[in-house]
């Protein structure tokens, strides 16, 4: 299937009959070509060019049409085969820059776009012959309502083919016809639970589902397209499934209820009243599960128009395109540079960021060396690291197979000598500089000149840490995040003497991960951490003053954080968020005095959830019960006096302290612009989605706003005095996004 | 039915929380607990062995201890003669209230006669979940919620405004009723005594129903989170049935077969009944099936003296409670599955044994049992009482 695209159609392939109806090699079809086997039976191979993905490009689309229109009234074929000529992807979705430009357009417009792709769609499951995909790769979204517009489906037996609808993530549901296809093919409920849930399945889960007819390998994908088609030809099964297909859904009443009451209870609490895609997908699918196929479709339209039109959606899109533009981004503004490819690595600690570390690694099919003092740590750490690193998502368990599998990958020592042979070495021993240097001293005497040594720390200077090292060109620092499983932000820290390659290196590094890697000049709290420190640092004030430690954590969660502040803290550990506090307060001190509730609070042996006491009180088992109301005797000498403040207040005084963290951050240069800022508090601190992060947030309230919202806090001292490019910005009218370069494209 | 059957002899195990750590048959097998009944139940009939021609047992996981036919296992184990047959049936939680069914229909159909039937359940050690693989297209018909029985019964709740004080008030009252029936000794006659191993790790004999609370009490059931549905649900574990480990076993045989060996029998069976209901609608399976029996049998609800409704969920005891309109006084009496526990394929003889020990007890005529069963089903039974 992985056949290559020649630049110009194999006019030797197609019979006599068709090349005299369709004069492909005039035709200049770009993105397809067209190919006719002696039973009659069509083969169109797409080969989407210039994209690094099929995506379906309205000339994908019009091409298609074009196809279609010439083979019905000329030589009607026997079946239709539709297969990607491009490796990896079947079609990876719509063309999401069409959709952009899209939702500026009127409602006819958006319609029209929608009707028109849905049509085509529709004319696939029209014609007087049957059709069948063959899917290798990703078949997401708009190409697999394609793919569902189609009479069968079979997919290539690969790691790589996934099936799924994501357009819930962007805000926005399927438009072509897949909230009707699918839940008529596959049933209502397991419709529901893929196109609100947005997550893909293999082709195994696929096949089990339904959704797909066979599972074959590569090499049998065309032969066994042309079997089915024989075979439907025979027994006219696809008949039926059309008819299937349009018609409303057959299903017990009493069950759509009780799939209302029951995804609508699921749904409800995850979508929090913020994302309303996943909520009107329910009441779309249902309302059109007892119509027939057309009056579903003009349901899909509506709530595909009206999603189109909500801010959120924007937002939602405007996140997924910092991730792209981050998935571009070599890290610095230098295309000359070729990042080195590191095919092993070395990992030293085997503690819960080591392992995490390793486990990450294992599982994208790195080779880890892990190095520990300790053999004991080393035997205890392992078995939980293999576990995690073949965790399965679809079974929701580690595979042993896959376990047993990824041990071959795994080394452990107790020597860094074993290391000599890791191109990358990332250092995660406990954080202390001292130990830190001694091990990064002794590893550096001991590796080639191409090795590069990282430290995974979250307060550690790069430069200070450097001083030991020979080479500080290629010493960097990469903060991950923990559980390093799940969180998907790499801080890579670049010291005073990294050199460029080293930062593009790592870089691409970490995106093979699947990470999302923001480069961070070296300084105090690198960012995540000091854009975070005012957040906490206003929680733990307005506890002094008498907030209520839930109300302020309530708030938090309502504004779609998701945890409050101060349960933050609980889950951190006050001794660790204590040091981590000295660290800036040491820094930045002129700006924010280190509060004193925080040393009081650990003095007296409340470190948050590991000693089952911090702001809240937890059971013996971790679950949070309230907060602990006699924290109010402790900091009782360090109350502070001030008025009542409002919800708003309080939700102000905490998120516009963070902006004004940032607009510093971006000053001093600590990052480039304002949309890794963005993607550092989304993927690092769960900053919501919804608000298209912390700077879109920013800017859509406006600089004079923000001004004046700021100007309610003048009595609580410096840190409220607005930042001087927010100052700037209110005079000029600027935004934190306007001043962004276009960047990477 | 052309030859009546009757009930002989009836008994159980107590009934073990399913905990690793502190269920009392942490460390009995699962099919130890069937072979004890049915050699118990035997000895308690006073027939010859030799006389018993099949063993009908039900159990809802059938693999690992309890696999390979486990009614075969059970009736060479405990010692029966090699001329009995054994055979193992699954209808989900109404398994041995279908294996009591399915025994009385043979014997109304002139074909085997006297029959053990047994149920046994081992929730620890064969979770009910473990290896079931559902096929997807089953939710074409109903919701990969409908599977969890919590949800369902979370959907009762809503649909039927049933409050969670209800449902919390419902559940107390089935450990009230099952310590009172611990107390005046009501279960002394159907429990059998067997060994285990107390919390402590202590083997004891046990004769006392481990999820019996004498505490239960209303402040402590409104603490608890949901557990089915976070934050907006209503069922808790208090109102749901505890996983349990136990079984429990009948003799039957036709009137004229107990009359020639000189037996007493206790219960004569007078109907059966099974039904399908919308799977998200599971609870009330019990509905449509009592329903069906009394008018198969052409009897009323009001002349039915007591009701076993098995109780999954309070929720769903509740509704069903409400929408056959039955005396809450005649329900249940001796305490339910949520205090006494409903080791599933073990609930259906379970809750038999005791309404049988019930309506001795109090002169009941005519009884009824019934259960809710997981993807839409309910199964009913009338039982009519024998004076000794």
């Amino acid at each position: 299937m992985a056949k290559k695209r020649s630049s110009s159609p194999k006019t030797e392939r197609v019979d006599g009959v068709l090349r005299s109806i369709i004069p492909f090699t005039d035709l200049s079809l770009r993105t397809l070509t067209v190919d006719r086997d002696p039973n009659g039976i069509v083969v169109v191979s797409f080969d989407v060019p210039d994209r690094s993905l099929n995506v379906l490009t309205r000339e994908v689309l019009e091409e298609l049409a074009y196809v279609l229109d010439h083979i019905q009234n000329t030589a009607p074929p026997t079946g239709l085969v539709l297969v990607s000529a491009r490796a990896g992807s079947f079609f990876a979705g719509a063309d999401l820059q069409a959709i952009d430009q899209l939702f500026s357009q009127p409602e006819e417009r958006i319609r029209l776009a929608c009707d028109s792709g849905r049509a085509l769609f529709a004319r696939l499951s029209t014609q007087p012959w049957p059709s069948v995909s063959v899917i290798e790769g990703l078949c997401l979204g708009g190409g697999l309502e394609l793919a569902l517009a189609c009479d069968l489906r079979i997919a290539i037996d690969s790691p790589n083919t996934s099936l799924g609808l994501p357009e819930v993530k962007l805000g926005l549901l399927p438009g072509w016809g897949g909230t009707v296809r699918l839940p008529r093919l596959v049933g209502l409920s397991s419709a529901v639970e893929m196109i609100a849930g947005g997550e893909s399945v293999s082709p195994q889960k696929a096949f089990r589902m339904g959704l797909i007819d066979e599972v074959v390998s590569s090499e049998l994908a065309l032969a066994a397209a042309k079997n089915l088609i024989a075979e439907q030809l025979g027994n006219r099964q696809w008949l039926q499934r059309r008819k299937k297909l349009a018609e409303p859904i057959n299903i017990d009443p009493v069950e759509v209820s009780f799939l209302e009451a029951t995804a609508g209870a699921v749904i409800g609490a995850r979508a929090k009243g913020r994302y309303p895609a996943p909520p009107r997908i329910l009441a779309t699918l249902l309302e059109a599960s007892q119509h027939d196929a057309a009056l579903a479709s003009s349901l899909e339209s509506d709530a595909f128009f009206e999603l189109a039109h909500n801010p959120v959606t924007a937002r939602l899109i405007g996140v997924f395109h910092l991730g792209q533009r981050n998935a571009r981004d070599p890290g610095i503004p230098r295309a000359d540079l070729k990042p080195l490819l590191i095919e092993s690595v070395g990992v030293v600690g085997a503690g819960i960021m080591g392992c995490g570390i390793a486990a990450s690694h294992i599982r994208h099919d790195f080779s880890v060396s892990i190095v520990d003092v300790s053999e004991l740590s080393l035997s205890k750490a392992i078995p939980p690291l293999l576990e995690e690193a073949a965790w399965d998502r679809e079974s929701r368990a580690a595979l042993p197979s896959r376990a047993l599998e990824l041990a071959g990958r795994l080394r452990s020592s107790t020597m860094l000598s074993s290391l000599r042979g890791s191109q990358l070495i990332i250092e995660s021993v406990v954080e202390r500089s001292d130990i830190k240097q001694a091990v990064l001293g002794e590893l550096e005497s001991m590796i080639g000149p191409e090795t590069i040594l990282a430290t995974n720390t979250s307060t550690n200077p790069i430069e200070k840490l450097a001083r030991c090292l020979s080479y500080p060109e290629r010493f960097l620092g990469m903060h991950f995040f923990n559980p390093v499983r799940r969180m998907t932000l790499v801080e890579i820290i670049r010291g005073p003497s990294t050199s460029d390659q080293t930062i593009v290196t790592v870089v691409a590094h970490a995106k093979r991960l699947g990470k999302c890697p923001i480069v961070v000049r070296d300084s105090p709290g690198f960012l995540v951490n000091r854009v975070l420190m005012p957040y906490l640092h206003e929680a733990v004030e307005m506890v002094r003053e008498g907030v209520d430690v839930a109300r302020i954590d309530r708030l938090s969660r309502r504004f779609g954080m998701p945890m409050g502040p101060l349960e933050l803290y609980d889950m951190i550990g006050l001794d660790t968020a204590f040091y981590a506090g000295v660290v800036l307060s040491t820094a930045f001190g002129e700006r924010i005095e280190s509060s004193p509730v925080i040393p009081a609070m650990v003095r007296s042996g409340r470190l948050g959830r590991k000693s089952s006491a911090g702001f809240y009180q937890y059971s013996p088992k971790g679950k949070m019960l309230k907060p602990d109301q006699t924290i109010y005797e402790l900091i009782e000498p360090y109350q502070l006096r001030t008025g009542e403040w409002s919800d708003d207040q309080i939700t102000d005084r905490l998120f516009l302290p963070i902006v004004q963290e940032a607009a510093l951050v971006l000053d001093e240069q600590i990052v480039r612009e304002a949309c890794d800022i963005d993607l550092a508090v989304i993927h690092g601190l769960g900053f919501p989605a919804f608000r298209g992060g912390l700077l879109a947030w920013a800017d859509s309230l406006g600089a004079s706003d923000i001004l004046m919202r700021l100007k309610q806090f003048e009595s609580l001292g410096s840190r409220m005095r607005p930042a001087p490019r927010l100052l700037d910005m209110a005079r000029r009218g600027g935004s934190f996004y306007a001043s962004m370069s276009k960047g990477p494209q | 039915m052309h030859k009546n059957p009757v009930i002989v002899s009836c008994c159980r195990t107590a009934i073990g929380r399913s905990h690793p750590q502190r269920g009392y048959y942490r460390n009995v097998r699962g099919d130890e607990l069937s072979h004890a009944v049915i050699a118990a139940v035997v000895t308690k009939s006073g027939i010859d062995p030799a006389h018993i021609e099949d063993v009908v047992l039900g159990t809802t996981q059938q693999q690992g201890e309890l696999g390979g036919n486990v009614a075969r296992v059970s009736a060479l184990c405990a010692g029966l003669p090699l001329s009995v047959a054994g055979t193992t049936v699954n209808r989900l939680c109404g398994s041995s209230l279908q294996a009591l069914s399915q025994a009385c229909h043979s014997i109304a159909a002139g074909a085997e006669d006297v029959q053990i039937v047994a149920g046994v359940e081992h929730m620890h050690h064969l979770p009910m979940e473990k290896d079931i693989d559902l096929h997807p297209r089953l939710f074409e018909r109903t919701s990969r919620a409908a599977i969890s029985m919590g949800m369902t019964a979370e959907y009762l709740a809503a649909s039927l405004g049933i409050s969670r004080e209800e449902q919390e008030s419902y559940a107390f009252q089935s450990h009230h009723k099952a310590c009172q029936a611990v107390d005046s000794g009501a279960f002394e006659d159907e429990i059998i005594p067997h060994r285990a191993h107390d919390e402590g790790g202590m083997p004891i004999l046990v004769v006392r129903d481990q999820s019996v609370r004498a505490d239960a009490s209303l402040l402590a059931m409104s603490q608890l989170d949901p557990a089915f549905l976070p934050r907006l649900g209503t069922v808790t574990a208090a109102t749901s049935a505890p996983l349990s480990d136990g079984a429990a076993a009948m003799m039957v045989m036709s009137t004229e077969t107990a009359e020639k060996y000189s037996l007493q029998p206790l219960v004569r069976v007078l109907a059966t009944a099974v039904v399908g209901v919308p799977p998200a609608l599971m609870g009330t399976g019990p509905v449509a099936a009592v329903q069906k029996l009394l008018f198969r049998a052409g009897v009323s609800l009001d002349r039915i003296d007591l009701i076993e409704i098995n109780e999954a969920f309070a929720a769903q005891s509740i509704a069903c409670i409400r929408q056959l309109q039955v005396d809450p006084s005649r329900v249940n009496v001796h305490g339910g599955s949520l205090a006494i526990g409903h080791p599933l394929g073990a609930s259906g003889a379970r809750i038999c044994t005791t309404l049988v020990h019930a309506m001795h007890a109090r002169k009941a005529k005519l009884g009824v049992a019934t259960m809710c069963i997981g993807l839409g089903q309910g199964i009913a039974v009338l039982l009519e009482r024998i004076e000794l």
